[in-house]
């Protein structure tokens, strides 16, 4: 019983990393149409920020986050108006490909320049609370869960009470009528994307004490952070954290269940997750900001 | 054939003719490339991974260019096919121990990704678009993670060793044959039946539905095909190795290698795959001697460039034939402030405007040729002159 509990805790933990992992894949995706296949390298550009600050200043991931949020607003802004411009009115899949080669040149200029050892920032907000013999809550998934319930909710709020979050749900929603009415959708876009980065880099800092930072690390992520969009509806910022809330569930049951291999299994586990979503409710399960219907064009 | 599309064609014939005499002179010199002393062992294998990867690239663009689905995940089939063949060869103690004769367990080898092929493609080929794309990304990565922990079949983490058998010069001309036998394949699916569904598929999907092809089952079966003959490469593959294990069976690179080759040579064509393969393949060998580390930059940055500027891929540039990115994937000359409001729900109607009713009777291809002609200039034009606004063509 006390593993299940323990079960319970790690897949609410491992929740909460996800949510905040998957929140800027989301939001790019529901306003701009763009699926950022390079999401998990800018997670990982996060990551190694921190990792960086964590090495040769001995700053604490959960300080520098807001300076890596800062760097990575104007490096989504940089990639924003060089590359995503360009393909933002074309279809999905040119935009995919495109940032497929984004992700391509960021894991190769971090191979060249930190090489593809595995690191780890550190944190002082590590260990476990001890609540039984068998039960532990570990404090850093702890504090990355609080963060994320934070961010959820200013995101949530920003994006329904605040006017330009309005604008951007109104260009999400459609895009000529919002043009018709005054709202500026270059702008919109300029500012969701790098925001939606700025949030992935605070993800990536975020995660850096528990994910080993190295230049491969994001292809896993990117491929959750699709699965669980793609369930919980595009840039559903509710729907996100219920997603990723399943999906660190199902991966801790998996790790108590499965003897051994249940680590393994999470990759597939999100894949099965993923397919059997999509075929069978393919307009996604929670409401998002933009309808979609993943078996017709 | 309509005045307008006549006169590219009569040009596009002239270098056709030269083109397949330029391919012709170079397969003769590749048949006897062998027989000469000087050719080295090394250099054979060397070209025999070049063929390999030529081949991926064709049987990628039977349902990336042909039929329009994107594959993110091509690679599983020649992942599956060399680790059937793998399990069926092996005498290693820690693996299953079939120890079949090579050539049975090569052909099954080919038989299961192609059986698995078919299971895994009725799925995931109801997804459509980016959909489609991502799933068999997941179908590869889960594949090879299951690979990984089902070690009393697979080896695990450890890999298969299988008994050695170094005859470059066989391996080259099974190759050589085999990727002769699909390129004429793929030529002649073009001016069947067959191939006119899938690019009525490619062009309007429901609209080939309406005019009474089963779309489910045509795309399927080309998908199974290309995954079977994907997976016979594999097994090919492993045989030739002598060892796999899942890092380097399962490659992402296999996948990139045979989208980007496929789209700097054409997108749709018959030539295309082959030519934009080999270069890239020696473009690969070139970096790699030359700048080790910035291979893999370069080649992102090669892919972004060729999505953004040469969308037709080289055979584009002379051919006007095949497919482009714009008939592909909906998009037509559209810029900043025109056009519909939501693309990823209007994508459909927008193709089926420009293409015309595809249907899968004679008429079929030709339709939808000279439906996507001016398409396709447009989109030429947009793409060399940068940010010029274009209209909408239809």
């Amino acid at each position: 019983m006390s593993y299940f509990a323990q079960a319970l805790i790690n897949g609410i933990a491992l929740g909460g990393m996800y949510t905040i992992l998957v929140l800027g894949f989301s939001v790019i995706w529901g306003v701009m149409g763009v699926i950022n296949l390079a999401h998990g390298e800018f997670v990982m550009v996060g990551a190694y920020l921190a990792w960086m600050a964590s090495d040769f200043w001995d700053v604490d991931p959960f300080v520098s986050a807001p300076a890596v949020f800062g760097v990575m607003v104007l490096f989504g802004y940089l990639v924003q108006r060089v590359l995503v411009n360009r393909v933002i009115n074309r279809s999905a899949l040119v935009s995919l490909l495109v940032m497929f080669g984004v992700s391509i040149i960021l894991q190769s200029i971090m191979k060249i320049a930190f090489s593809a050892d595995f690191r780890l920032a550190n944190t002082d907000l590590d260990g476990a609370w001890r609540l039984t013999d068998r039960l532990t809550i570990p404090v850093t998934r702890f504090w990355v869960l609080v963060v994320a319930v934070g961010v959820t909710a200013a995101l949530s709020l920003f994006l329904g009470r605040s006017r330009l979050g309005k604008s951007i749900r109104a260009a999400a929603q459609n895009r000529e009528a919002a043009r018709i009415v005054g709202v500026d959708i270059s702008k919109v876009y300029a500012v969701t994307f790098a925001l939606c980065i700025g949030l992935t880099g605070v993800a990536g800092a975020l995660v850096s004490p528990l994910l080993a930072v190295q230049p491969f690390q994001g292809p896993p992520l990117t491929l959750k952070a699709f699965a669980i969009t793609a369930v919980a509806g595009l840039g559903s910022v509710r729907g996100a954290l219920g997603g990723a809330m399943v999906l660190g569930l199902v991966e801790a049951m998996l790790a108590l269940y499965v003897d051994r291999i249940g680590t393994n299994l999470a990759v597939v586990a999100s894949f099965v997750l993923l397919v059997a979503a999509l075929v069978l409710r393919p307009q996604g399960i929670f409401k998002g900001l933009r309808h979609v219907d993943a078996t017709s064009t | 054939m309509s005045a307008q599309a006549g006169g590219a064609l009569r040009g596009g014939r002239l270098l056709r003719v030269v083109g397949g005499l330029v391919g012709l002179v170079v397969l003769v010199v590749l048949a006897v490339l062998p027989l000469l002393s000087g050719t080295s062992n090394a250099t054979l294998l060397t070209l025999t991974l070049m063929l390999t990867s030529i081949g991926v690239a064709v049987n990628w663009n039977l349902t990336g260019g042909f039929t329009g689905y994107v594959d993110f995940g091509h690679a599983v089939w020649f992942g599956i096919g060399a680790y059937a063949t793998a399990i069926l060869i092996s005498l290693q103690p820690n693996g299953p121990q079939v120890g079949w004769h090579p050539v049975p367990a090569i052909v099954v080898g080919a038989l299961v990704a192609g059986v698995l092929a078919a299971a895994i493609g009725r799925a995931t080929m109801r997804l459509k678009g980016p959909y489609f794309s991502i799933a068999m990304l997941g179908t590869f990565v889960a594949v090879r993670e299951i690979v990984r922990v089902w070690s009393p079949l697979t080896g695990g983490g450890v890999g298969l060793t299988l008994p050695p058998y170094l005859n470059r010069q066989l391996f080259y001309y099974v190759e050589l044959a085999l990727v002769v036998l699909l390129v004429s394949f793929t030529w002649w699916l073009r001016r069947t039946r067959f191939g006119a569904a899938l690019v009525a598929i490619r062009e309007d999907e429901i609209g080939a539905e309406t005019r009474g092809i089963d779309t489910t089952r045509l795309k399927t079966a080309i998908f199974s095909f290309a995954g079977l003959s994907t997976g016979l490469f594999g097994a090919l593959w492993a045989y030739q190795n002598t060892f796999v294990d899942p890092d380097i069976a399962f490659v992402e690179v296999r996948t990139i290698d045979a989208v980007m080759g496929t789209m700097l040579g054409g997108l749709g064509t018959v030539a295309g795959p082959v030519l934009g393969a080999a270069a890239l393949y020696w473009l690969r060998e070139v970096l790699w001697a030359n700048l080790l580390d910035y291979h893999l930059l370069t080649q992102g940055v090669l892919l972004i460039v060729v999505v953004l500027f040469v969308p037709r891929g080289l055979v584009g540039l002379v051919d006007r034939r095949g497919a482009s990115l714009a008939e592909v994937w909906g998009w037509k000359g559209r810029r900043r402030g025109g056009g519909a409001a939501d693309r990823l729900t209007e994508e459909g109607l927008g193709d089926s405007a420009a293409a015309g009713p595809a249907g899968g009777d004679r008429d079929g291809p030709a339709q939808a040729r000279a439906g996507s002609e001016p398409g396709s200039g447009a989109q030429g034009e947009t793409a060399a002159g940068g940010d010029a606004e274009t209209e909408a063509l239809s």
